[in-house]
């Protein structure tokens, strides 16, 4: 039973990876927890519920499941869905309080850009311990005595993942191109629906020649951040494979024309520049290209820091190192920063900050209060 | 990162919020605010829950009460402060970042009007729990909760009319203002059950909205 509902959470989820699909918020209970037991917490997403619930089959712990509107962990912390107040809230309501005897409560580490760890404490009472990334590294984390490796605060984008954005990007856009062609061309249905699905794949199984390519270009500029030429560049690539593969099958089938050739290069060309228009957006470790704030830089001031680490154990790209002289923290790889404000939004002592390109600094108020990071320039400006 | 371009687009900003509303009440919204904001006094205390822009907190100062808004997200707020600095009410009124987790924090029985616009169907079941209960300890005995909310149609003929209109109007209202919401299941019986006496009750035609005028019981020594 609980196979098959992780079944299917995990095919309709993916295919319809762009919608919010929410689930009952509340307590879990795996296996069967006592009064010492860990409390972990979650959103409210149904895709990453299953997904934790199986990780942690077999641990005896309490799963709070959190009012996230139905978003994953990343984009609801970031996109300020999953705040200080979901996580107050559940631990108000859900009656844990009375379930356990301790006030220790594991957060994934990727809600680090939108909850407050320093709130949650004064309001409730409850310390914050930042656990991994991902779901299938916590019985490791809590056999390491609640230790993480750095390799535990990486984010990643595996070939899984990737495939999975292939299939979630391919599928509602097959379903809208698809539909119009049905009305409009139906001969040609077919075969854009075919590159859709194949053109997507292949950007996205090709996805670390991008990055090799990306990475030698950032560590060139100033903020780090692969440029659309990079992308341009990609898709170009992506698409003479596309053709290379058509002609080879036309060739095998015996149809082989220069008119078949240009007819799929034309259908082919607008698809890939479509499928790829915000290609760096659609995955995890870069930003997206339409963002005002991909120009942020951020910047330590190494007297305010009092070296707590905290930096060092949010960030989910690594990019800081602790400097053990001098007792502070230093960025040694600023490139691989993809701005999501975690590190700025935890450090106790506002030792971090955002600077604009134009050389205006966002304090880490503003940048807490507005969720100001990767997703955009969220603080409202009211005329 | 997650494909946040097409989320980006319609992006949940506080002005689309407004627009939000207005699509959910099927552009009703100013004559259910106005119509419950006639319950209001001068130089009463009034608690808006959920404030948003400021659409019924500013109602309530016009006519003279003493006005406290919450909600959760400190965009609105900025927005709402705004307005209220635009017409001047800024004497009448403090608005807070505050959940309605938080009420415990509040005095009982400081309160003369409790009101809530679309916030309570945006509550969990627990959250709703709560929300009652502290609505009742903080109001005074007599004071008025002001109720207005999508709720789910008792009749059922109406109830699949209403699916059947809603299914396309929440896509519009999620992909406009990034809104969702979960209409109440039995609203009355709920206010009811949580100690309040129900004083009027403004069905919508289709049953899907509901205004509800509940009073805190005065005390029986009284
Ligand atoms: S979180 Fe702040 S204070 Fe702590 S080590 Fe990092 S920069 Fe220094
Ligand atoms: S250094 Fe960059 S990537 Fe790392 S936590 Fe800070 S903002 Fe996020």
């Amino acid at each position: 039973m609980s196979n098959l509902r992780y079944l299917v959470a995990n095919v309709l989820c993916t295919l319809l990876r762009f919608i919010p699909i929410p689930c009952r918020t509340g307590v879990i209970k795996i296996g069967n927890p006592g009064r010492d037991s860990p409390v972990l917490l979650t959103c409210n997403y149904w895709l990453t519920v299953e997904r934790v619930k199986k990780a942690i089959r077999g641990i005896d712990c309490y799963l709070l499941v959190a009012n996230s509107r139905g978003i994953n962990v990343w984009c609801a912390s970031a996109g300020g869905h999953l705040t200080n107040h979901s996580v107050i809230s559940i631990l108000k309501t859900s009656g844990i309080e009375e379930l356990v005897g301790h006030r220790n409560i594991i957060l994934p580490q990727l809600a680090a850009s939108g909850i407050e760890a320093k709130v949650i404490k004064e309001k409730t009472g409850w310390n914050v311990i930042w656990g991994p990334v991902y779901a299938h590294d916590i019985p490791e984390f809590l056999r390491n005595n609640l230790k993480k490796t750095p390799n535990m605060r990486e984010i990643k984008f595996p070939l899984r993942q990737r495939l999975e954005i292939s299939v979630a990007w391919a599928f509602p856009i097959s379903l809208i191109i698809g539909l119009i062609l049905f009305f409009v061309f139906p001969k040609l249905m077919i075969p854009a629906l075919v590159a859709i699905w194949s053109l997507s794949f292949l950007t996205f199984l090709a996805f670390p020649l991008f990055s090799r390519m990306a990475d030698r270009r950032r560590k060139r500029t100033p903020n780090g951040q692969p440029r659309f030429l990079d992308t341009l560049i990609y898709s170009l690539f992506v698409w003479g494979i596309f053709i290379l593969l058509v002609s080879i099958v036309e060739f095998l089938t015996g149809q082989l024309s220069w008119i078949e050739i240009l007819r799929w290069a034309a259908i082919s060309v607008i698809l890939t520049f479509v499928l790829n228009m915000d290609l760096m957006g659609l995955t995890p470790i870069y930003r997206s290209e339409f963002l005002k704030d991909r120009l942020l830089t951020i910047e330590i001031n190494q007297e305010k820091c009092i070296g707590c680490r905290t930096c060092e154990n949010v960030c989910p790209r690594n990019c800081y190192r602790m400097d053990e002289e001098k007792n502070v923290a230093v960025m040694v790889e600023a490139e691989r920063c993809i701005k999501c404000g975690a590190c700025i939004v935890q450090c106790p002592s506002d030792a971090l900050y955002f600077r604009r390109p134009d050389g205006e600094i966002v304090p880490p108020e503003v940048i807490r209060k507005f969720k100001l990071n990767f997703i955009g320039t969220r603080a409202v400006r009211v005329e | 990162m997650c494909a946040y371009v097409l989320m980006r687009i319609f992006e949940s900003s506080p002005k689309k919020y407004d627009w939000g509303i207005r699509i959910i009440t099927l552009g009703k919204a100013e004559n259910v605010y106005d119509s419950l904001a006639s319950h209001v006094k001068s130089g009463q205390r009034v608690l808006d829950i959920g404030c948003g822009t400021g659409n019924m907190t500013i109602r309530a100062a016009r006519r003279g009460a003493l006005v406290k808004g919450i909600d959760v997200n400190p965009e609105m707020l900025e927005i709402a402060l705004a307005k209220i600095e635009k017409e001047n009410l800024s004497d009448r009124v403090e608005l807070h970042e505050m959940s309605v987790v938080e009420l415990d924090k509040e005095e009982s029985e400081s309160y003369d009007v409790v009101t809530a616009v679309l916030v309570l169907s945006e509550l969990t079941t627990h959250e709703l729990d709560y929300t009652l209960k502290e609505v009742m300890r903080i109001l005074k005995p007599g004071g008025l909760f002001l109720v207005a909310d999508e709720v789910v149609p008792r009749n059922r003929l109406k109830r699949v009319i209403n699916w059947i209109i809603r299914a396309p109007l929440l896509l519009i209202t999620y992909l406009v203002a990034q809104r969702t919401s979960h209409p109440i299941k039995n609203l009355p019986e709920r206010l009811e059950k949580a100690g309040f006496i129900i004083e009027s009750i403004r069905v919508s035609r289709l049953e899907n909205f509901v205004e509800v005028v509940a009073r805190k019981p005065m005390r029986e020594t009284e």
